[in-house]
């Protein structure tokens, strides 16, 4: 018996499993991105009047660097607008989802390109580390030195913080809460969470169906539902009824609830599942509610 | 993140369900019973279906001819750096010898701990099995409910535990030779939760919940 809780107790102690490297989806591997020309899964894809020249669409890579790296990771950008404008347009930072890369996310960095009018605010968005062609590999920590970096680069080419709107989609509501929580190279003027996920918590408690904390499993610390509280910025949600995987109930409306801000608008869209915003809201009426929002 | 919510209702699954029912027939007074278990819900996994191969160890001990008290350790969940235990008894609840069949009773109580947090969970369980002996008593068959309830009033964030209550049927055929007891057990696990789309492709029963199957090696001194 001595033995058998010796073992036991061993075996506690040095094991290490988790599921945090698990949970970024990097699965379709790609050697360039292609943009309009990418024919692999999406969630939808727009028609010719939504083309962007290809002198307004801008890829480039960009540096980032955590706090506890010695070395700078090479991530990658893209840039809807024309750069000379940034010091006068109003920019949306668009954080995507954890789905593969920039060109599954192409279609709805366009569609946003098309808020308030074609390219009347430009669009950045960058793959974090790991995802399409960045360098290194995921990371909590890396999302936000990601993001920040794409903030950074901004900041140099003129833009202001009254002109910067951060949007986050899924799991890119955390980068979007994290800086506008913890401001770091930019304070946003306003916010936009499609979809966002509460915190890794309720994610175990919709697994479990029991009241399990999250650190069961993970030892993610992203915690929007908690860091939305200290956020003082005009807020946009938006969020499907029918949700399957960021439920609207347990995720969505906690987030909601838990602001304590300025101004806050909730778009509850009728049988939409996670990633049909666009599509069931219909891009006229998705664009009208962003630029409202933009423009209040 | 359809990844990642596919992971945590493995998780969910696994901390809830990674083993069958302990003792659907209480051991003889003063007996003793060690048990390994193997298996999980059933995954497609390529183009074949395999169960997913949870492991737990068992020790139980006959504190009279109808009373079995058991404690366990879960070793998947150890491997994630989870303390899981189940501890309690098999309670024999009716029996009738000449149809050969009776009623069992296993309240438990199943605790885990995570080194990394530091959190404490403990969940009650309770299991009711009818059985019936076939094959001249050297088998028996049984069916039961598996039951966990949710004690908190609160879930993540302070809002409302609204589900107390998670049901799993299960149905199961035990083997038993002088020495060794081999059990085959079914469960239809989180029968209520939707289980598509998920990138984890659970087998299901009309796009709920996941088919648990579970082996069960016990040795008897």
């Amino acid at each position: 018996m001595k033995y058998l809780i010796v073992i036991v107790t061993i075996m506690f102690l040095s094991s290490c499993l988790r599921l945090d490297d698990n949970l970024y989806n990097l699965t379709d591997k790609i050697t360039e991105y292609k943009l309009d020309n990418y024919t692999g899964e999406q969630d939808f894809i727009l028609d010719n009047s939504y083309h962007i020249p290809d002198s307004l669409i801008h890829v480039f890579t960009l540096s980032s660097k955590t706090v506890n790296e010695s070395s700078a990771k090479t991530i990658y950008a893209i840039y809807i607008g024309q750069i000379s404008r940034i010091q006068t347009d109003t920019v949306i930072m668009y954080c995507h989802g954890n789905k593969w890369h920039m060109d599954f996310y192409w279609q709805r960095a366009k569609l946003l390109a098309h808020t308030s009018g074609k390219n009347k605010y430009g669009v950045l968005m960058i793959d974090y580390r790991g995802y399409g062609l960045s360098e290194g590999s995921p990371s909590e920590d890396g999302l936000y030195a990601d993001a920040d970096a794409a903030l950074q680069w901004l900041k140099l080419k003129g833009l202001s913080d009254n002109r910067l709107m951060m949007y986050g989609f899924s799991m890119g509501t955390a980068p979007v809460c994290e800086l506008t929580n913890k401001s770091r190279s930019m304070i946003p003027s306003k916010f936009i969470l499609e979809a966002p996920f509460a915190s890794a918590d309720v994610m175990a408690n919709d697994g479990s169906g029991l009241n399990m904390p999250g650190s069961f499993f993970t030892n993610l610390k992203i915690d929007n539902a908690e860091e939305i509280k200290t956020i003082n910025q005009p807020f946009c949600w938006i969020h499907g009824t029918n949700d399957n995987f960021l439920n609207i109930n347990s995720h969505g409306e906690v987030v909601y609830k838990n602001y304590h801000g300025i101004y806050q608008e909730a778009h509850r869209i009728p049988g939409a599942d996670h990633g049909e915003i666009p599509v069931k809201m219909g891009f006229d009426n998705y664009l009208n509610t962003l630029s409202t929002f933009i423009k209040k | 993140m359809l990844r990642l919510i596919a992971l945590v209702s493995f998780i969910g699954i696994m901390f809830q369900n990674c083993a069958p029912t302990r003792f659907v027939k209480p051991l003889a007074k003063n007996q003793n019973a060690i048990s390994a278990n193997l298996g999980g819900p059933l995954i497609h996994f390529g183009k074949p279906v395999i169960p997913i191969p949870f492991t737990s160890f068992m020790y139980g001990r006959g504190l009279t001819n109808s009373t079995t008290a058991f404690a366990s350790v879960h070793t998947t969940a150890m491997l994630y750096g989870n303390f899981q235990t189940d501890i309690g008894v098999c309670q024999r609840l009716y029996k009738h010898d000449s149809l050969k069949f009776g009623i069992t009773l296993n309240p438990a109580v199943n605790m885990v701990y995570d080194k990394w947090n530091n959190n404490f969970r403990a969940w009650p369980q309770l299991d009711v099995n009818v059985y019936k002996d076939i094959l001249k008593d050297k088998a028996f068959v049984y069916i039961g409910l598996t039951n966990w309830f949710e004690l908190s009033s609160k879930k993540a964030h302070n809002e409302v535990q609204k589900n107390h209550a998670l049901i799993n049927p299960h149905i199961g055929l035990t083997y038993n030779t002088k020495k060794w007891g081999y059990t085959l057990e079914c469960k239809f696990l989180q029968m209520n939760s939707k289980n598509k789309p998920n990138v984890v492709d659970y087998v299901g029963i009309q796009k709920k919940g996941a088919v648990g199957i579970y082996l069960n090696f016990c040795r008897r001194f």
